[in-house]
């Protein structure tokens, strides 16, 4: 008896790591793997049963197709567009409110408040603020005597439309994580500066830069990867459109698997997407490590 | 640090602007909410004050969801799952941490470094190779396909783990030369201690769950399992121009992380924050 309790009590640190380590092995890290595999599979349009390899087939198909290499580049476009304009209306928002007082704390909540809105509803909500022919933007547009713009219904204005939605919720949120990191930096290092004659300007590029650059990374980094995943304001929106300007890759995996049932192509996007995740991520861990 | 009043004008004349961008989507929103489909468009086609101030409020469009469109529906799904990810998602996430702060193990750091991984990749990503996953377990279009994927959550271990590395290993020690199993050691001494960063957690997995689209919209597809986020995606594509209905499903959306994020602010901001700002 005691010899089984003993047992047991070896065992235990696996019994309480079992359960949670059991659901991110099944549904996290396991379909990261099965979409490596099927990415080298046909699984023609059934979805199960009829599984064929066909090696780098799915790949050379991509290679080949200029509406993933169209894709391809309005995933890169939109990337550059949108992480800086996210992590500058951030940094902008937790300088501005990184300070003491009440009327500072309401702004604080204000600027706090579109996080509670989904991306979908912001979406949605967006959707009809940009309408072209009856949203609220065009008829403010119209009151100061601009014409109406067409917003997401022209290829030159759609990516930027979805730029300034989802902006205009994740600087909220990436605001408090800048906001955390600059509560870290002691007031005294300010004091000093300000005694020494720095210039605002100064004191950020020297004093706060160099404390927040850990916060920085990590905000740049998480930042970058949600928006290579980004894919609701494309589905509910633009459908891509207009003219491709925004089908970015993860949505034309999501149109290989779940309106062409091309399971194989869609998971061959997904790892395409994975790889440039790492390797962007990978490209702003450098920057900002060597930059001392 | 001493400022100029110039300054301090020059910067509250910014603080207001950004208010205003932040805030008009908003109350656009929660005013439109409250009218008629003409009413709404009256006071865009030309623009009115109106647009921001409920005259002559009506309930109509949120009827109309509840009544029509099945939105009683769509809210207790959306609260089920997302309080069953709640109570399971603290539970096995809390046991988890637990376990990587107090034993030493064989392949502790291997499994720690997946934990980590789990949660540096968004949930978007796996969501298309995860349906294959699911259809094979026989989970697409049951409750289960939407619970499940998410009640384990790395953030969550995370967060457990830091705050329980931080308790004093004499609290093991008292009750474990009182003979309490490892089990009441967990659930009576170390889970009544980390009530802040279980809030955190919850708060976490809640809305996770509350907010999540994607998923919802390929794993269950049968209208009895519509979740919120996809039946205001299904409004937004079915009928353009009832935008009352869409702006009150909305407010609903919410309303439910307003009421939970706002007075809860600080568990929420330490809780995504804490993977962030420590090692």
């Amino acid at each position: 008896m005691q010899n089984i309790s003993r047992k047991l009590e070896a065992f235990s640190p696996y019994l309480f790591l079992a359960p949670a380590l059991a659901g991110l092995l099944v549904f996290r890290l396991f379909p990261i793997a099965n979409a490596l595999v099927s990415s080298f599979q046909t699984t023609g349009f059934s979805g199960i049963g009829n599984v064929r390899w066909v090696g780098l087939e799915n790949y050379k198909f991509l290679v080949q197709d200029p509406t993933f290499w169209q894709s391809f580049k309005a995933t890169l476009l939109f990337t550059l567009v949108i992480n800086p304009v996210q992590i500058c209306a951030a940094l902008i928002l937790a300088l501005l409110v990184n300070r003491d007082g009440k009327a500072i704390n309401v702004f604080r909540t204000i600027f706090f408040m579109p996080v509670t809105v989904s991306t979908t509803v912001a979406s949605v909500l967006w959707g009809l603020m940009l309408n072209p022919n009856s949203g609220l933007i065009n008829s403010m547009l119209a009151m100061v005597g601009i014409s109406p713009q067409p917003f997401l219904t022209s290829s030159r204005q759609a990516m930027w439309s979805i730029v300034a939605l989802t902006t205009w919720r994740a600087a909220g949120y990436w605001m408090i994580f800048i906001l955390a990191g600059l509560q870290q930096v002691p007031t005294s290092v300010y004091e000093a500066s300000t005694i020494d004659g720095a210039n605002g300007l100064q004191t950020f590029r020297y004093i706060t830069f160099p404390l927040l650059k850990r916060t920085l990374t990590f905000v740049v980094v998480a930042d970058t990867s949600a928006n290579f995943l980004l894919f609701v304001p494309m589905y509910l929106l633009t459908k891509g459109g207009p003219a491709m300007s925004t089908n970015v890759l993860m949505y034309e995996a999501f149109r290989n698997a779940f309106i062409y049932g091309d399971r194989g192509k869609a998971c061959a996007i997904v790892v395409v997407i994975l790889l440039l995740v790492l390797l962007t991520v990978g490209l702003e861990f450098r920057l900002l490590r060597s930059e001392q | 640090m001493v400022e100029r009043k110039e300054h301090r004008i020059g910067l509250y004349v910014v603080l207001v602007l950004l208010s205003v961008f932040a805030l008009v989507p908003l109350i656009w929103t929660l005013v439109s909410s409250l009218q008629s489909d003409q009413q709404i468009f009256e006071n865009l086609m030309p623009f009115s004050w109106r647009a921001f101030v409920p005259v002559r409020p009506t309930l109509s469009a949120y009827r109309a969801l509840f009544v029509e469109k099945g939105f009683g529906r769509v809210l207790v799904n959306s609260f089920v799952v997302s309080f069953a990810t709640l109570i399971a998602g603290v539970l096995i996430n809390g046991m988890c941490g637990f376990a990587f702060a107090v034993f030493g193990f064989r392949g502790k750091s291997l499994l720690f470094f997946l934990v980590l991984v789990s949660f540096m990749i968004p949930f978007e990503a796996i969501a298309i190779p995860l349906y294959q996953v699911a259809n094979r377990l026989r989970l697409v279009d049951t409750y289960w396909a939407l619970i499940l994927p998410s009640v384990s959550n790395g953030l969550a271990i995370f967060l457990f783990r830091q705050f329980f590395m931080g308790i004093p290993k004499d609290y093991v020690d008292a009750g474990r030369i009182d003979g309490a199993s490892w089990w009441t050691v967990f659930a009576k001494i170390y889970m009544p201690l980390a009530k802040p960063v279980t809030i955190s957690a919850a708060l976490i997995l809640f809305l996770f769950q509350w907010e999540s689209f994607l998923w919802p919209l390929i794993a269950a597809r049968d209208p009895r399992l519509t979740v919120i986020q996809v039946a205001i995606a299904q409004l937004n594509q079915e009928n353009l121009m009832m935008w009352s209905q869409m702006f009150a499903a909305s407010v609903l959306a919410v309303v439910v992380p307003v009421v939970l994020i706002l007075p809860l602010q600080q568990y929420y901001v330490s809780g995504v924050t804490g993977a962030g700002l420590k090692e």
